[in-house]
């Protein structure tokens, strides 16, 4: 038996367990084919036969796969309500070094200009006074950042979900 | 009408409307191909077991490729590791009992019908079901099983020849 009418076969066979009408070539097939004429009658009522093998799945199946999968589910809604606020924070983080050093070279200015007018402990006094003031206010922004990109991911989330 | 593949992206972002859409269209189709597959006593459980896969690794699902493809390819997967699994105790009084209620001829048909296909090993069966009752073309099945599209002919081939002979037994049986 060649390849070629191997493969015929296969495609008959296939065809008839499958049911329905044959093909032009399946039928050309199966009249010029002893092999496949001689188990046409026997394989199309085995096709009859697996073709009622078709179990419905039970009522409640959905109900409760679907409960399975709730928990990883909330999972993956977890890690989108997070990716929004990790990247809020990474991207306020990235430019504290320059501010920090911006602010710095500032405040020696500062100091430098006040320590020619005033005396030199008043300077120093109202430099650090300023320096304080620059650092709460830093501190106030950045704690403001994980709030803010919370709330705005909440909000996202109530929208995606209904 | 949203695509299976728009649906995978929505449960990726924790959707439950969307899985319980997708669960919706192919829960028969995949529930089918496992009681053929490996029975129906733990089709159930691969069926969870398939959803919780597929909910699992939706975030890294390629929205290129098929769903149907991918679904079924955790299914085989899942079908493969059950067959490695020891066989359970050789008793167990709940299915001699199911057994002893299942007598009348329909069932007994199912039964052998079952056992036909049982008796083919499990790569030919996967590619005869998949090719016979679902809409999987060879390529689908070649990718759903991870194998060339070669091997899914022959294993085919060999498989329908098989079923083939049980046929021609059954004939001469009856003569
Ligand atoms: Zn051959
Ligand atoms: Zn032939």
């Amino acid at each position: 038996m060649t390849h070629d009418a191997d493969r015929a076969c296969t495609a008959l066979r296939l065809a008839t367990l499958r049911g329905g009408v044959l093909d032009a070539r399946a039928t050309e097939h199966l009249a010029g084919c002893r092999r496949c004429a001689h188990e046409h009658e026997g394989l199309h009522a085995l096709g009859g036969r697996l073709r009622m093998l078709a179990p419905e799945p039970p009522t409640s199946l959905m109900r409760r796969t679907l409960d399975t999968a709730a928990p990883a589910l909330a999972i993956n809604a977890g890690h989108v309500a997070w990716r929004p606020l990790v990247r809020a924070i990474g991207a306020a983080l990235l430019p504290l070094p320059a501010i920090v050093i911006t602010s710095a070279y500032a405040l020696r200015a500062l100091y430098g200009l006040l320590a020619t007018v005033l005396p030199e402990t008043l300077s120093l006094y109202l430099v650090l006074n300023y320096a304080g003031l620059l650092a709460l206010c830093a501190a106030l922004t950045y704690g403001a950042v994980p709030l803010l990109a919370a709330r705005q991911a909440r909000l996202t989330h109530e929208v995606a979900h209904g | 009408m949203a695509t299976d593949e728009d649906l995978m992206r929505a449960v990726a972002a924790g959707n439950g409307d969307a899985l319980e859409r997708l669960c919706h269209r192919y829960e028969r189709p995949l529930y089918q191909f496992l009681v053929r597959h490996i029975g129906d006593s733990d089709a159930e459980d691969l069926h969870q077991e398939t959803w919780l896969r597929v909910v699992r690794h939706a975030p890294r699902f390629d929205p290129n490729r098929r769903f149907s493809t991918w679904l079924f390819q955790i299914a085989v997967n899942l079908c493969r590791d059950w067959h490695r699994r020891p066989p359970p105790m050789p008793i167990d009084p709940e299915i001699a009992d199911r057994a002893e209620r299942d007598t009348s001829e329909a069932a007994s048909a199912t039964i052998d019908l079952e056992r036909l296909l049982r008796a083919l090993p499990e790569p030919q069966r996967a590619v005869v079901l998949l090719r016979l009752y679902h809409d999987f073309s060879e390529e689908d099945a070649a990718e759903i099983l991870n194998c060339a599209r070669g091997t899914v002919k022959s294993r085919l081939h060999y498989a329908l020849e098989r079923l083939a002979r049980t046929v021609k037994t059954e004939d001469t049986h009856s003569q």
